[in-house]
């Protein structure tokens, strides 16, 4: 679930950059006061509002991917009404 | 001069290659979708942080330079008549003289009119976004020349700190030949502008005939 909302969070972090450099570029290309005042204000409010997203959803895959971490050459607990049930070593057989 | 704007170009450069690379990155991600890999994060981090970083510094920079210049003052068309004022090299006006010195060069109108003062740059530079406002607001729709709008006009009286940054007042030619007021002119009583009024002569007699057309 938050793998997914993490992919969903880059993607929009994604489509933010995008259109802030095409803002930033165009500012660039043809220096009109309005297009960079425009461009200087809300052009780099939205690439910072798309890196902080980015960074968030980075941090939430690194955690979901730390939950759901197993290492190899653990043995699953088993799973039954027996789990977990302390019981006594059985006698040695003679 | 040359050396400023080979910079400010450099800037704009690395800026739009910086862009470029983050758009390009951002569309490998859309077209892609590849899963959130060590590799994946690496190359968003990049196009996501550290290119939009440097275009954000670079472009502040090579804008700001920009809006120095001349060119970019008279991007608003009711700047019309004072630009070609400025780069008419027939004209006598204090404005195009000024504009024809190298030390001035593309900045004539940021040399004279920016305040003279340790904050200078950013008070000049807040009054600049609110000529962008009056613009928008009242001269957007006005004629070529802003014909139809109100008449333009300084927001302060014009200081004579602005001149004096290269005019001394206390250079020997100087005191010669302003002997009668040069006391009037340390106190502030006298600007420099009110005997030498030829700044901005075709500016000034359109701000005549709009003032007669309003009454």
């Amino acid at each position: 679930m938050k793998h997914r909302m993490a992919k969903q969070m880059v993607l929009f972090s994604v489509i933010g950059t995008m259109v802030a450099m095409a803002f930033m570029a165009s500012s660039i290309i043809f220096p009109l006061p309005l297009l960079l005042v425009l461009a200087m204000s809300i052009g780099q409010g939205i690439a910072i509002f798309a890196l902080a997203l980015f960074l968030l959803a980075v941090a939430l895959d690194l955690q979901s991917s730390g939950v759901s971490y197993i290492p190899a050459d653990e043995t699953v607990p088993e799973t039954g009404p027996e789990a977990g049930s302390e019981s006594p070593p059985a006698p040695p057989v003679p | 001069m040359l050396h400023l704007q080979s910079t400010e170009q450099l800037l704009k450069a690395i800026a739009l290659a910086c862009a470029a690379l983050s758009v390009a990155i951002g569309a490998w991600y859309l077209i892609r979708r590849p899963h959130l890999h060590r590799v994946t994060k690496t190359l968003l981090l990049l196009g996501l942080g550290v290119f939009p970083l440097i275009v954000s510094l670079t472009g502040n920079i090579a804008s700001f330079e920009y809006t120095l210049t001349r060119p970019f003052c008279g991007s608003c068309h009711v700047m019309g008549p004072y630009l070609r004022d400025a780069e008419d090299p027939k004209s006598n006006s204090l404005a195009a003289m000024h504009s024809r010195n190298h030390k001035f060069g593309e900045n004539s109108c940021y040399t004279c009119h920016a305040d003279y003062q340790m904050l200078g740059a950013i008070t000049t530079k807040m009054n600049g976004m609110r000529h962008l406002f009056k613009y928008v607001t009242e001269y957007a729709s006005t004629g070529p020349d802003g014909e139809g709008g109100p008449p333009i006009h300084l927001y302060k009286p014009f200081k004579s700190e602005a001149c004096m940054q290269c005019h001394s007042m206390t250079a020997k030619k100087y005191l010669e030949q302003h002997a009668d007021q040069v006391e009037q002119m340390r106190s502030g009583d006298v600007a420099c502008i009110d005997c030498h009024n030829e700044v901005h002569p075709l500016a000034l007699s359109r701000r005549a005939s709009a003032r007669r057309e309003e009454k």
